[in-house]
């Protein structure tokens, strides 16, 4: 089945403030979303009510037809992956072992078959953390890391992938490289929203741009088209504007 | 697992459970009193009855309780995602010692003295177990936070009100209490002990089984759900049969400190992360620690003993120490 999610009428409160009011989009196979926006936009928050790691307060998430809170949590995470936004420090886990956890939900056996291991593997070294897959996750810088939680959603197969800030920590010809993986990902049929501060990245690699501003969806557009009218930068920093690159690639430059 | 670390930690397993083995042979040996193998053979007394129903069946609680303590300790550093947390951070050990001191300051001798004890340790646990997962619980959904707030505050109340019931009970009672808190194994009936042997036996299969679950909650709450565990249900049997194995073991022991919390961070450490492997080597590591501290504590000063808990504070503690400091 092809993978469709609907975020319909979806609102988050914390109590009585509301973070996330009335937004409603759809997804398909082959998209690379940017999810954007300013800090406390509620990025991170929807990306959680897709993942359904929280119930909105509002509205309806559904994903492949079905609700999310009606998916079983083993179906749910064969189907979906996220990238959470940081780990605590001080996991003691070796990199093979947090990224053989991808595998739980397609068997919940004691230990993981070869199949398994030939999945993780083969992610690790999509993501470049092969050579360190004996190390202690305490041991490894911070982009390393995110290797590491890249490559540990990989390993779970998923149609959806939902990252939170992917890029982080990540030197730039590391953020090139997760990206283009991603963008890897969505030409093979896959699908992936992407929590990300960097419009030229975005930009440069994904397929549609959502743009969060107060608290709910101020822009939903491809990324060819978007720069026809420049004025969502101002949702950004009233600083930004856009040129055109030599090779004639759109750019975002700030004065 | 690689198949390296597979086979390594299988190794470790099985010679962990070697030790566990071995201890219950050789350890009902050492005591004040030496024993001769041809009288126990013959089954000459004094020496037949001094093995048979008191030492043998004092290591057995040693090795069963250091067991329980130890895997609880382990869970619950697992499930809490935090380095000091022990059988006794969520309350519930607390709770049965209140249970069990108030026994012994109110006489509630129901037979024999010590189901007195029992009856007061389990109930003190119960009420607790109750109150941390109503406090605990939000919305319906539970939190490793939530568990360990609730915990924490039911801990200090539950000890205030030890110092109370202390404060209040005569001179006797007092002086039993003191004996009681600081924790030590005795010779009890073996109809007990099978009880509580086959009890944790079946809890720690309970546990173990979802050793791959564990793994994911000490990655994350919200790692753990977008990896497949229902993280509400998981937190809350793996807070109940870690409580059962505490409250269960403090009722015979008295609360012994530093079981729970030592084996697993020398496991981890030592051994794998992976709870698949950390949490039967710190069943059987424990329990031979415990036993082994037990039977020190027997020759050490006698014919005074020593009791365990004191031992495995003064051992484990430098330990610990000396461990963490060589890893920074």
């Amino acid at each position: 089945m092809t993978m469709e999610l609907q975020v319909a009428g979806v609102g988050w409160r914390a109590g009585d403030v509301p973070v996330l009011r009335d937004v409603t989009f759809r997804v398909g196979p082959g998209e690379f979303v940017a999810l954007m926006g300013r800090n406390g936009a509620g990025k991170s928050t929807l990306l959680d009510l897709i993942a359904g790691l929280r119930p909105p307060s509002a509205g309806t998430v559904v994903l492949n037809g079905r609700p999310i809170d009606s998916w079983s949590a083993r179906d749910l995470a064969k189907t979906m992956s996220h990238l959470p936004q940081m780990l605590r420090a001080e996991v003691a886990f070796s990199v093979e072992q947090l990224v053989l956890m991808g595998r739980y939900p397609h068997s919940g056996a004691w230990t993981e078959t070869a199949a398994d291991r030939h999945v993780a593997e083969a992610a690790m070294i999509r993501c470049g953390c092969l050579e360190f897959r004996h190390r202690s996750l305490a041991t490894l810088s911070g982009g390393e890391r995110q290797r590491v939680l890249l490559a540990a959603c990989l390993a779970q197969q998923p149609t959806l992938l939902l990252l939170d800030e992917p890029a982080t920590f990540l030197d730039i010809d590391q953020q090139l490289q997760c990206f283009s993986l991603l963008r890897e990902e969505a030409d093979r049929g896959g699908t992936c929203i992407a929590v990300t501060h960097d419009i030229n990245l975005a930009l440069r690699f994904c397929t549609r741009l959502i743009v969060l501003a107060d608290k709910t969806l101020a822009r939903d557009m491809a990324v060819d088209v978007s720069l026809e009218t420049p004025e969502w930068l101002q949702l950004f920093s009233t600083r930004l504007d856009a040129i055109r690159t030599p090779v004639g690639r759109p750019w975002v430059w700030y004065t | 697992m690689t198949d390296h670390e597979t086979r390594r930690g299988q190794r470790w397993i099985a010679g962990s459970a070697m030790a566990f083995g071995a201890a219950a042979l050789l350890l009902p040996f050492a005591g004040p009193a030496p024993l001769d193998l041809a009288r126990v053979w013959a089954r000459e007394e004094p020496d037949w009855s001094i093995l048979v129903y008191l030492r043998v069946s004092r290591t057995l609680l040693g090795l069963f309780g250091g067991a329980a303590l130890a895997l609880a300790g382990s869970l619950f550093q697992s499930m809490l995602r935090d380095a000091l947390a022990t059988p006794y951070t969520l309350g519930v050990s607390t709770g049965a010692s209140l249970g069990a001191v108030a026994a012994i300051a109110f006489g509630w001798h129901v037979n024999a003295g010590i189901a007195g004890v029992w009856a007061g340790a389990f109930s003190g646990a119960a009420v607790v177990l109750l109150l941390v997962v109503v406090a605990a619980t939000r919305q319906r959904r539970v939190s490793a936070f939530g568990l360990l707030l609730a915990g924490v505050a039911t801990n200090s109340v539950c000890t205030a009100l030890i110092l109370l019931v202390h404060g209040l009970a005569g001179m006797s009672e007092s002086f039993a209490i003191t004996r009681w808190l600081i924790g030590s194994l005795d010779a009890v009936e073996y109809s007990a002990l099978g009880i509580y042997a086959s009890a944790v036996v079946l809890l720690a299969m309970l546990i173990v089984r979802q050793a791959r679950l564990w793994n994911l909650l000490a990655v994350g709450e919200a790692w753990a759900a977008t990896r497949g565990a229902r993280v509400t249900p998981l937190l809350f049997s793996g807070y109940v049969s870690g409580s059962m194995l505490a409250a269960a073991t403090v009722a015979l022991t008295g609360p012994i400190g530093f079981i729970g919390l030592v084996v697993p961070h020398v496991v981890r450490a030592r051994v794998s992360a992976d709870d698949r492997v950390l949490m039967p080597c710190a069943f059987f590591l424990g329990g031979v620690l415990l036993a082994s501290c037990d039977a020190l504590g027997r020759v050490v000063m006698a014919p005074a003993e020593v009791p365990a808990g004191a031992i495995t504070a003064f051992i484990g503690g430098p330990y610990l120490v000396w461990l963490v400091r060589r890893r920074i």
